[in-house]
């Protein structure tokens, strides 16, 4: 806001001088003008944002300051690293502590991150000019993963350790398909990535050593860039979405009489949300540590060698087929995030929850018809195994093709199609895809979590695991 | 075509030099990443072949393999699952993998799971001191045995 916008500003007496003053406070301020002075009363509906990017603003603001401070005692070296963090655990005052609110920080992060875009997607917040900040936003989505997975190797424990020998042989997984082509011995595509990603064959000191430098340098510094366009962005359109043409209103422009001042309203309820984060985190904390298991033994697998629980709905993908669950399905997810805002055009559902009744309708069927299929393949896979157990000797081209994950994933866009043909909208059809897929992926994910123990046998419960 | 002037082909030159040097520094960076030597597959020794038990499956956890060895011989496979590396268990039918249950009989064929091959079995030799050597690097067929009788 510059000095012209303060003069057509209508100034009577205390009120215009209080008036002044609050836009001052906001426009002076390093820190704080990243906010316009003034909001629109809409964007500070609770049941609108449900305050969730601001969350994981404080929680990124939260896992740097922890972040750093575990830095000062942990040393990225393979000999040396567990036994740092046993330190961190058990001699540095108050390190276990900040430990934990490290480590729930970032599983927070993950978890509010979808509920975020669930949010975005279901108001329809990616139309039109917003198109730019959706891409932003999911690329943030994958930054983050890949943080939280660069920092799960560090304590070199052996549950950091074999999540992450998995997550390297998946980055080679692309194996499979050139081993069926059988041009792997001059083209090793998987090969390659994995020896980018860890440095060699196996997970050690060179692992180690990229993976902090990823997890303290690279990918927050890339973290923090993005969520400065992320931010700006949104400014540059127009704030946050909401119905109408915030547009043609921009909100530093006078004359956008019912605005609400950011100073003091939208910094009180940011506070507000800052304190919940911090009160919920330390909590947690207190009550839960953090796990650290013995120190990496390459010799002898963790059983069941369980990644982080955000990554178990691929970890369950990949025990049918490590190149279709590992690589072949995520990245089509990703595409289809990505593509969302050009395939849907239609934007008069900006801001709008589901995009009305309708909208509400196709996302209870998505998910009803998304959990049924789901189930029932996986109910087949558990109950009657797959394949290779009904004719052995399948070839692995069959394998990796036709599987619980690649059919559950071929039924949601065959829905979303049938979806699309019968309401003509794009919209719906994307409701329908996201809404099936986010379905897939929750049940996919609470399989892994709940209901797999060792060899990745599925148990009714953690009880039953047999004692090794 | 425009006529080149003295000031147009220092900027078109200009310009290609900076490509071409940026492209070498990102290339130059870029390989850093992938070291020239991993040394990972190589030839091991295991100690004398009268240190592993007859008629059962021995790992050797330096080199991740499994020795078996019989009254006629030794022979070498892998204990790496094909499928996400995960290192395999004995059970009744052969091996088993902890990770996500990928199973092979005790020929190393892949019987149920996520595997996409089979072990690979390594030849197995002698060496001066008496040693058994295992070559990481030589596949031989499966079940293929260094005859010690």
């Amino acid at each position: 806001m510059d000095s012209q916008d303060i003069g057509n500003i209508q100034l009577e007496g205390e009120v215009a001088g209080d008036r002044i003053s609050r836009i001052r406070k906001i426009t002076q301020n390093f820190f704080l003008h990243i906010h316009s002075t003034r909001i629109h009363p809409d964007n500070l509906k609770p049941t609108y944002t449900f305050g969730l990017g601001i969350t994981l603003g404080f929680l990124l603001l939260i896992l740097i300051l922890t972040g750093v401070v575990l830095m000062m005692y942990y040393t990225p070296s393979v000999e040396r690293a567990y036994q740092s963090v046993k330190d961190i655990v058990f001699v540095v005052p108050g390190g276990r502590l900040i430990r934990n609110i490290h480590r729930w920080a970032s599983h927070g992060m993950v978890f509010v991150l979808f509920l975020h875009l669930a949010r975005v997607f279901y108001t329809g917040a990616y139309l039109k000019s917003r198109r730019l900040n959706w891409i932003i936003g999911v690329s943030m989505l994958v930054v983050t993963l890949f943080l939280s997975f660069s920092g799960y190797l560090l304590p070199w424990d052996q549950l950091a350790y074999w999540a992450v020998t998995i997550g390297s042989n998946i980055a080679a997984s692309a194996r499979e398909l050139t081993d069926l082509i059988g041009i792997t011995s001059g083209f090793d595509v998987g090969g390659f990535m994995k020896r980018i990603l860890i440095g060699g064959e196996t997970v050690g000191q060179p692992a180690l050593s990229r993976f902090f430098t990823l997890h303290v340098i690279f990918l927050p510094l890339t973290l923090l860039i993005l969520i400065g366009v992320h931010f700006w962005r949104i400014r540059k359109d127009g704030g946050l979405s909401r119905p109408g043409n915030p547009e043609s209103n921009l909100d530093d422009q006078p004359g956008s009489e019912g605005r609400i001042y950011t100073w003091p309203t939208v910094l009180w309820a940011e506070l507000a949300i800052l304190l919940s984060v911090s009160a919920i985190l330390l909590i947690i904390a207190f009550v839960v540590d953090a796990p650290l298991l013995e120190k990496a033994n390459p010799a002898f697998a963790e059983n069941p060698a369980k990644s982080p629980w955000y990554f178990l709905g691929i970890q369950e993908l990949v025990s049918y087929s490590a190149f279709s669950g590992g690589v072949l399905i995520p990245l089509l997810f990703l595409v289809f995030l990505i593509s969302i805002p050009f395939i849907d055009r239609e934007k008069q559902y900006t801001g709008v929850w589901f995009s009305g009744r309708q909208g509400l309708r196709i996302t209870f069927y998505s998910l009803a018809v998304s959990l049924i299929v789901t189930l029932a393949l996986l109910f087949v896979i558990v109950q009657f195994g797959w394949l290779r157990d009904w004719f052995p000797g399948m070839s692995q081209a069959v394998v990796m093709l036709i599987n619980p994950a690649t059919l559950s994933m071929l039924f949601y866009i065959l829905w979303s199609r049938w979806v699309r043909i019968r309401t003509g909208s794009t919209r719906m059809a994307s409701i329908a895809l996201f809404t099936a897929s986010l379905a897939g992926l929750v049940l996919f994910t609470a399989m892994g979590i709940w209901f797999r123990g060792p060899n990745w046998e599925f148990f009714w419960s953690r009880s039953d695991w047999p004692v090794i | 075509m425009m006529k080149e002037t003295r000031r147009s082909f220092i900027r078109k030159g200009a310009s290609i030099f900076a490509v071409a040097a940026g492209g070498v520094a990102i290339i130059t960076l870029l390989r850093q990443l992938v070291p020239r030597m991993i040394g990972q597959k190589k030839r091991v020794k295991v100690g004398k072949s009268s240190i592993f038990p007859v008629d059962t499956f021995t790992y050797v956890d330096e080199h991740k393999i499994y020795i078996y060895r019989d009254h006629e011989g030794v022979k070498a496979v892998s204990a790496v699952c094909t499928h996400l590396g995960c290192i395999l268990e004995i059970d009744e039918d052969g091996f088993i993998c902890p990770c996500h249950g990928s199973s092979y009989d005790r020929s190393g064929e892949v019987l149920s799971g996520p595997a996409p091959r089979a072990l690979s079995w390594f030849r197995v030799s002698k060496a001066p001191d008496g040693q058994l050597v295992i070559d990481m690097t030589r596949q031989v067929k499966p079940d293929t045995k260094f005859l010690t009788t």
